[in-house]
């Protein structure tokens, strides 16, 4: 059972003009495709045709897809599915979502959000080529964001949202906070990956359907500092950073798109593997876990979401 | 140029053509509880007691409802007054001063 990656996030947006500037000018991604009420992107360095999909008319997520290395997989993560129970599972047809193969629609009533498993979508290529490519395209617009790398949701019933991705997609738990360290704790959130990112998805225990942010993966530190600058001179709110994250390493900043969506550039992080430690951390250390370098919580990160 | 006042202080700003609440508090050195800035979380929720207000930019109906909007419920970060208007602060409007000598610039 091999998921390959969080291949798209489709998120709703108040303005689709406004929200075409954000992502093509200022994050640097490069439309596909426009139909009357959505717009998709691709990364320069994605080559499947689009990993975000913005749909006109309010915030938040409508829904993930994680891409699958071939059908048959799909054929066990129903079947597994079935079997977990507390969730529901549809086949869905190729075109339903333009572009993309057939695969299969789960919907978790337990945090309230739908995940969608696809083997295959209409390859567009790497902006640079696939042979004898230079580095990166050389102009790249605004931050020049290179792929989707994961996203942050919130769920009432966690625990069994993370048992769902470990036991029927093959996910494992890269790193955990939890209440304290008792035999009586309780899971605050959970990061979980599918092959040796540091996550592809992570999960915050909050109301349910709700997104906290989507992630595109930067380079390096470099390219976060210039992101921010980039940012202020578009405008764009930012929540917090440049700093790192305690949990994952990574560097980071988290922004807010046109329709208040939190966004994030993610940089840096360690390779993981399937048998490496879980990784814990207790909800009195969580501030210098999420924020390493300011170790206070701050509102606007917690309480704020779409 | 239009008035905004906060219900039960002394604060009163003159707000530019087109300026939001929040923009006009924020240049006149005052902060309070936000969120997203984009009009899309809903945090710097207040009432208006007084005055019209704009939007420059769509809100969407799941962060503030039909309801709320007929109640007088607005969004200090994208409302923009198109009269002279006071906002009544909840309790968690968390409305300080922080650069008291943009305030003293901001009242000549």
């Amino acid at each position: 059972m091999t998921v390959l990656r969080m291949g798209y996030v489709h998120a709703r947006v108040t303005d689709l003009a406004r929200a075409k500037d954000h992502y093509a000018n200022t994050l640097g991604l490069y439309p596909t495709l426009e139909t009357d009420d959505k717009i998709y992107f691709k990364g320069w360095d994605e080559w499947d045709h689009h990993s975000v999909v913005l749909e006109e008319g309010g915030v938040g997520a409508v829904k993930f897809g994680f891409k699958v290395d071939s059908a048959a997989d799909l054929d066990g993560i129903e079947k597994r599915a079935q079997q977990f129970g507390d969730c529901t599972v549809t086949r869905m047809s190729k075109g339903e979502n333009l572009e993309v193969s057939d695969g299969l629609r789960v919907y978790l009533g337990c945090i309230d959000h739908t995940f969608e498993f696809y083997h295959s979508m209409t390859e567009v290529g790497l902006e640079v080529g696939t042979h004898n490519p230079d580095a990166f395209p050389r102009h790249l617009i605004g931050i020049g964001a290179p792929m989707l790398d994961h996203a942050l949701l919130i769920g009432e019933d966690i625990d069994t949202a993370a048992r769902f991705f470990m036991e029927v997609t093959g996910f494992y738990t890269t790193e955990r906070a939890q209440t304290d360290l008792s035999d009586k704790s309780q899971n605050i959130a959970y990061w979980l990956s599918s092959m040796q990112k540091v996550h592809d998805i992570a999960l915050l225990k909050g109301e349910n359907g709700k997104l906290h942010h989507f992630a595109f993966q930067m380079r390096d530190w470099n390219d976060i500092l210039h992101a921010a600058d980039i940012f202020s001179m578009d405008g764009v709110p930012i929540d917090i950073g440049p700093t790192r994250h305690g949990i994952t390493r990574g560097e980071t900043i988290y922004f807010f798109d046109p329709a208040g969506n939190r966004n994030e550039t993610f940089a840096g992080g360690y390779t993981s593997y399937r048998d490496r430690p879980t990784i814990i951390w207790t909800a009195d250390q969580l501030a210098k876990g999420i924020f390493y370098h300011a170790r206070e919580l701050k509102e606007s990160f917690t309480a704020v979401y779409t | 140029m239009t008035l905004l006042s906060v219900a039960g202080t002394d604060v009163t700003v003159a707000l530019r053509d087109g300026e939001t609440i929040l923009g006009g508090l924020h240049r006149a050195g005052y902060s309070a509880r936000t969120g997203c800035l984009r009009g899309g979380c809903g945090i710097c929720k207040v009432d208006l007691v007084e005055g019209t207000i704009g939007y420059a930019e769509r809100v969407a109906d799941t962060v503030l409802t039909p309801r709320e909007r007929a109640d007088g419920v607005i969004l200090i970060c994208r409302a923009v007054p198109e009269a002279d208007a006071v906002i009544a602060p909840r309790a968690d409007f968390r409305l300080r001063c922080v650069a008291p000598f943009l305030a003293a610039l901001a009242r000549r």
